[in-house]
């Protein structure tokens, strides 16, 4: 049975529905991501698992009891906020030891626990300082070390990399998923990077506009994207929508303009007439070295961008412009007739 | 133009400071120091053994100190209460808050009397409802003295603690209920250390406020002197301008001693960092 339990959640804001007729489950251990753009509702989510917002309608069960109603500070969840929100007027050590202060542990089995656990956030020697001191990724580390320190049932995490800066943000989250594995905490982790995500998560829940859109492996939601919003969220940046479609053994046969398509069939997949494709998995090149055909689009070169590792085109056809990622040394010119080819691979179906 | 040249602008400021405050205020001390042209403590050891004198310092010292205490109890969880409120909320409470501060002391003192007095609001209710049977003397004691200092001074206080309190992050609040604290305990643990800057200063300018407050002391203490009533006294009444000048140095001494004191607090529960 599922550790949580969301069981059609609304939550309102002056009459308006930020999350309606919302479901959703997590197995002890894991850890999942709410995915998804700015005021979707991810941190209203949160605040609803965490407590401090009540449920309109709806009942949120965990280990199996009711707690829909449970006040904050019976639920021992750990929460970490984007803004650290460490106590100013503490030092490090206090700051973890806040939480064992108030369940009335013993001084020496706190001074235990808050070391070892300082230990595990490698911030050994830093028991004395205050916040102000602290550089932003420490100030991170002791939110974790007291959020942990508890030993919460639960670990809620609220975008807690965006104010750290890029090469930060990449270790801090390898560091979060080590020590959620090493513990062996639940964890819910909202963010609206899709690469620190995927690359934590055993589950990823994409949403959008108070509704998951999808909710599955990062691999799987990565490789095939439900829905157009889905498919868009993470990179799909290409979409054609067919007027035709049907099967053929293990293809699908698309039509759109009277021009003929196949993509390969997968499990699951969506019975839409969209086709999403990234523009790394489109292959761009010239009239010689692409043929006409199936799976095969006529355009022009409109803009290019050098993107370092690949040049970046934008290029018009038939259906429209599309967006193509190509490693060459000498790149088309604009204006260029090129010929693009879709691999049925590659092309994916969605809502 | 050049750098110098800018502290002239300076000059007016410094030249109408200097004339009007800090030359009198040296020729105030000045003057308490010397008798027939000696120098002598003698104007202090004078007052500082007059059994007199010492009750008023005392009693003025005890009316400060008390409307310290009432409007730190009243104002912090009326300041916490405006601090949360959403903007516009907030902005009219505030504004009925300062209210008080617009209307003249004398004026509000006149009101308190009605309020107070032995036929006043107070003693006919009580009387009327059988509660007691002589009217019980208020108005004329350092009770009423501290009932007015209290209405006076309540906004200021309201002020820098709001100001205070709005600028304590609410996720600071959430995270200690996270971690386990009632309401109660996160308002105990984060909210009251984190105001303790604005809580002095606000007591600085409450205590030093009724120290030196003129109008309401004289107006509701009646017979009763403060040490500011007994300054005037002294100078105008009596026409002794030396004894005059001597009270207003000492009242200037125990201000800067009071706002050292509070100001060493505020250093040591002072967030770090
Ligand atoms: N206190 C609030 N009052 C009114 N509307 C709110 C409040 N908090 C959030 N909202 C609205 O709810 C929606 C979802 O917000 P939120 O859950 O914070 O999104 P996210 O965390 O995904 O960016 C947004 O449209 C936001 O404007
Ligand atoms: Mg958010």
């Amino acid at each position: 049975m599922a550790l949580l339990q969301l069981d059609n959640i609304s939550v309102a804001y002056d009459q308006q529905y930020i999350l309606k007729d919302f479901n959703l489950s997590l197995e002890k251990g894991q850890l999942l991501s709410l995915l998804g753009p700015s005021g979707c509702g991810k941190t209203t989510t949160l605040r609803l698992i965490a407590g401090f917002l009540d449920a309109k309608d709806g009942s949120f069960r965990f280990e199996g009891k009711d707690y829909t109603r449970t006040p904050i500070n019976k639920r021992n969840f750990g929460l970490v906020f984007q803004s650290y929100a460490l106590f100013p007027h503490l030092s490090v050590y206090e700051n973890v030891a806040f939480g064992l202060r108030i369940r009335k542990v013993k001084d020496d089995e706190i001074r235990k626990r808050v070391m070892k656990m300082l230990e595990i956030v490698s911030l050994h020697g830093f028991e004395d300082r205050f916040p102000g001191a602290l550089s932003g990724g420490q100030k991170q580390r002791v939110a974790i070390a007291r959020a942990l320190v508890i030993e919460p049932d639960l670990l809620l995490f609220d975008e807690p990399l965006s104010n750290l800066d890029a090469n930060l943000r990449v270790n801090m989250r390898v560091e979060i998923r080590r020590i959620q594995q090493e513990l062996g905490i639940t964890t819910v982790y909202v963010s609206h990077d899709q690469e620190e995500c995927f690359s934590i998560s055993d589950k990823v829940a994409v949403m959008n506009k108070g509704v998951i859109e999808q909710l599955d492996h990062p691999s799987v939601i990565f490789k095939y994207p439900k829905t157009e919003f889905v498919g868009r969220f993470i990179g799909f940046n290409n979409f054609i929508t067919f007027t035709e479609r049907q099967a053929d053994g293990d293809a699908v046969l698309l039509t759109v303009n009277g021009l003929p398509f196949r993509a390969k069939k997968v499990p699951g997949m969506s019975a839409g007439m969209k086709g999403a494709i990234r523009p790394d998995d489109l292959l761009a090149g010239t009239e010689n070295e692409i043929s006409e055909g199936p799976n095969v689009l006529d355009g022009t070169v409109k803009v290019s961008t050098y993107l370092g590792r690949s040049y970046q085109y934008i290029v018009e056809t038939a259906l429209g412009e599309f967006t193509v990622n190509k490693e060459m040394l000498s790149p088309f010119e604009n204006g260029q007739r090129i010929r693009l080819l879709v691999p049925p691979e590659k092309l994916v179906l969605v809502d | 133009m050049k750098k110098r040249y800018l502290y002239m602008l300076l000059m007016p400021g410094l030249l109408f400071l200097t004339l009007f405050m800090i030359f009198p205020l040296a020729a105030t001390v000045g003057s308490t120091l010397f008798q027939n042209g000696q120098f002598t403590f003698s104007h202090y050891t004078q007052f500082l053994t007059d059994a007199y004198f010492l009750e008023i310092l005392g009693t003025t010292l005890l009316v400060s100190f008390m409307t310290t205490i009432i409007c730190v109890a009243i104002g912090f969880p009326v300041a916490y209460y405006i601090s949360k409120l959403p903007p516009r909320g907030k902005s009219i409470l505030l504004a009925l808050a300062i209210f008080p501060l617009l209307t003249s002391s004398v004026v509000r003192s006149f009101s308190w009397m009605i309020v107070l007095g032995k036929n006043g609001l107070i003693n006919n209710a009580l009387m009327g409802i059988g509660l007691i049977q002589e009217p019980l003397s208020i108005l004329y004691t350092p009770t009423a003295m501290i009932i007015g200092l209290v209405h006076l001074f309540l906004p200021l206080i309201l002020i820098t603690l709001v100001g205070v309190m709005e600028n304590i992050n609410h996720d600071l609040v959430e995270a200690a209920q996270s971690l386990g604290a009632s309401r109660f305990s996160a308002f105990r643990k984060i909210v009251v250390p984190l105001s303790i800057p604005g809580l002095i200063i606000g007591s600085i300018l409450v205590f030093v406020g009724s120290l030196t407050a003129y109008t309401t002391p004289a107006l509701l203490g009646g017979k009763q002197r403060v040490i500011s009533t007994f300054l005037y006294q002294n100078a105008i009444t009596l026409n002794d301008w030396n004894a005059a000048s001597a009270i207003a140095t000492m009242m200037m001494i125990i201000t800067f001693v009071v706002i050292a004191i509070m100001n060493k607090a505020a250093a040591k529960f002072n967030p770090k960092g």
